[in-house]
């Protein structure tokens, strides 16, 4: 499907930029130039470190916690811009125990006492929680402390992700960070797809033909007709999933997609940013999407993924519709289709978990809420679900789930030996309905 | 470039392959435990033996990708506990380069690094040079020298230590 293997493209687009890039004026590209005004300089290039103004940093209640501890412990003092910390307790909805209790309270606390907005239990998982509540600006310079950061580059904006110290001693104290400006890599997906193959397959697709870590350090940038033309939820998926191609950065150019979408959770004051006209880039990748059949991404890591029909009969014992891939109003819209012409099967758990309050808002307006509930689904807190089975989600040895999340390491969701397939919602439906791994082009 | 002692280091090597994910370096359910329990368990998942048989001065020398998955620094600071002195590794997860280089951790990418060595091997680390040697064997490779802006986070122990020194702009153009 590729128009040439990536290696090739890679070289020879290396080849091209590096010698053409040579004496002509600068050219940067969206990252670029928010790293460069961000860092008060007139150009950013790949290699440079700059240290850079922060505009936003998202914090869970995992990594809140921890960067809570490394700044009281090591550093101290005030906090230069609070207000711009937001904290989302994602991974549980209510502690289980006593323990976790106390480390939520410290964590509450802690917003509390140095004025940093908290989205506390059931909110939502923290990247839809901070998108849909208007945190995210295009051509804002954002931070996360979760690993899938990288999503928010959906808005047109540059967010990357960040540990403990830098948290503890450049973001909290000054509202800084430091950054070593990538490379970025252009990534173009034409055609359409056809029914019953969705964003989801795609961008599954993609991090397998990729390949895991291959784009280590790199940005990527994601654009085509194939990109353009979908709805500001669908092209989540793709800086969703930029992580685990190793990527530190991705985006989306900013167009009328985005800046509705924008307008639609009430931002209005941003400044868009784009590309200069005839920007390199480190390689440029192209594929057609048009023939991409349903895919599944079967155990042990992200990057081994297949057409459905290869994993189609597999038993599961569990669905699930949340993380930080699912409980979009689009996941509950098209499980909702699903289970209308036939209920969950009797021997599986489906999971719904919405990716924030307002999905389940809508969910409840349009009657899809109340129809999963009655054909079996189990609501459960907006948050981010089963995600290392911090609250909900461990499965026994043997037990196999098939979910819209986004990882599916061995021990992530309780035994080492259970099952972790990860797939559209669409699928994770019908395999609900089934019993087994289905093809869910049978229910459109 | 002259060595110095920071830079130059020597141990055994431990070895791992590639994509290893940070829930194999601490498990998800104990990754919020005291350090000494976690020190129990690290790595235990890919090495039965590594807990206990780690020694401080240790090298752990890996394929591609090696930290990915969490972006906690939590994992760096279970290998950083357990005495490790550093990693050699042919790439790194950029969240997990990041947490080390901040906690004063060492690490340097190698080309060939995931055959370089077995268990037990002598390997030498130049993080200035770049240069990395199985001594047990007489392999010499050229790896990625670590660039000095990164050079100086190490030599302060970290980027909290090294705010101290440099301010908020971690001396980033002066290095």
């Amino acid at each position: 499907m590729a128009l040439a293997t990536a290696g090739q493209r890679a070289a020879i687009s290396w080849l091209r930029s590096h010698s053409e890039s040579k004496g002509s004026v600068a050219t940067m590209n969206m990252i670029e130039k928010i790293l460069a005004r961000a860092s008060g300089r007139k150009t950013a290039e790949p290699g440079d470190v700059v240290v850079a103004e922060v505009d936003c940093a998202l914090l869970h209640d995992l990594s809140a916690r921890s960067c809570r501890e490394v700044f009281e412990k090591k550093v101290g003092g005030a906090m230069a811009h609070p207000e711009r910390i937001i904290t989302v307790f994602d991974h549980q909805f209510s502690p289980p125990t006593e323990d976790k209790a106390t480390i939520l309270r410290a964590n509450r606390e802690f917003c509390y006492r140095y004025g940093m907005p908290l989205y506390d239990c059931g909110s939502g998982n923290i990247h839809n929680v901070a998108v849909q509540n208007g945190h995210i600006k295009p051509g804002a310079l954002v931070v996360g402390s979760d690993s899938h950061s990288p999503v928010q580059g959906v808005m047109g904006c540059f967010c990357a992700a960040l540990g403990n110290d830098s948290y503890a001693a450049t973001v909290m104290p000054f509202s800084k960070a430091w950054f070593r400006v990538p490379e970025t890599i252009r990534v173009e997906l034409t055609g359409q797809t056809k029914p019953g193959t969705t964003p989801r397959d795609v961008a599954l697709w993609l991090c397998a033909t990729i390949g895991e870590g291959k784009l280590n350090y790199q940005a990527i940038k994601f654009c085509g007709e194939y990109i353009d033309s979908l709805l500001f939820w669908d092209r989540w998926l793709f800086p969703l999933m930029a992580v685990d191609v190793g990527a530190k950065c991705a985006y989306i150019e900013p167009d009328q997609t985005t800046i509705a979408f924008a307008n639609s959770v009430g931002v209005t004051d941003f400044e868009i940013v784009r590309d200069d006209p005839g920007t390199q880039f480190a390689a440029s990748w192209r594929w057609n999407v048009s023939d991409l059949e349903p895919q599944i991404c079967f155990p042990p890591t992200v990057g081994n993924v297949a057409p459905i029909r290869d994993y189609v009969g597999t038993p599961i014992q569990w669905a699930e519709l949340g993380g930080h891939g699912g409980g979009r109003l689009l996941d509950i819209e098209m499980a909702a289709r699903v289970v209308a012409q036939r209920p969950k099967h009797e021997r599986v758990n489906f999971n719904l978990v919405p990716g924030n309050r307002h999905v389940l808002a809508e969910a409840i307006k349009s009657g899809d809420a109340a129809l999963l509930h009655e054909r079996g689904g189990t609501w459960f807190p907006a948050s981010t679900g089963s995600n290392q089975a911090v609250n909900m989600g461990a499965m026994a040895a043997g037990e196999t789930m098939i979910s819209t999340h986004v990882r599916n390491f061995p021990g992530r969701n309780g035994s080492p030996k259970a099952n972790m397939f990860l797939a559209s919602a669409l699928t994770v439906a019908a395999a609900a309905t089934a019993g087994k791994i289905v093809d869910p082009r049978e229910f459109i | 470039m002259a060595s110095t002692d920071f830079t130059a280091l020597k141990g055994r090597a431990w070895q791992f392959g590639d994509n290893v994910p940070t829930d194999q370096i601490v498990a998800t359910n104990i990754v919020f435990s005291p350090m000494d329990v976690v020190l129990k368990h690290v790595l235990e998942e890919l090495k039965p033996e590594f807990p206990a048989q780690v020694k401080p001065g240790d090298i752990i020398v890996a394929g591609h990708h090696f930290g990915q998955s969490s972006g906690r620094a939590i994992a760096p600071k279970a290998i950083q506990a357990a005495g490790v002195a550093c990693i050699v590794a042919e790439s790194f997860a950029r969240t997990f380069l990041r947490n080390c280089f901040e906690i004063g951790m060492p690490i340097i990418e190698c080309r060939g690094a995931g055959t370089l060595a077995g268990d037990g091997d002598v390997v030498s680390v130049d993080l200035a040079s770049g240069r990395i040697s199985n001594e047990t064997r007489g392999v010499t490779l050229q790896g990625r020298p670590v660039d000095a802006f990164l050079l100086n986070m190490l030599k302060a122990g970290g980027i909290i230590p090294l705010v101290k020194q440099t301010g908020a702009d971690l001396g980033a153009g002066r290095a």
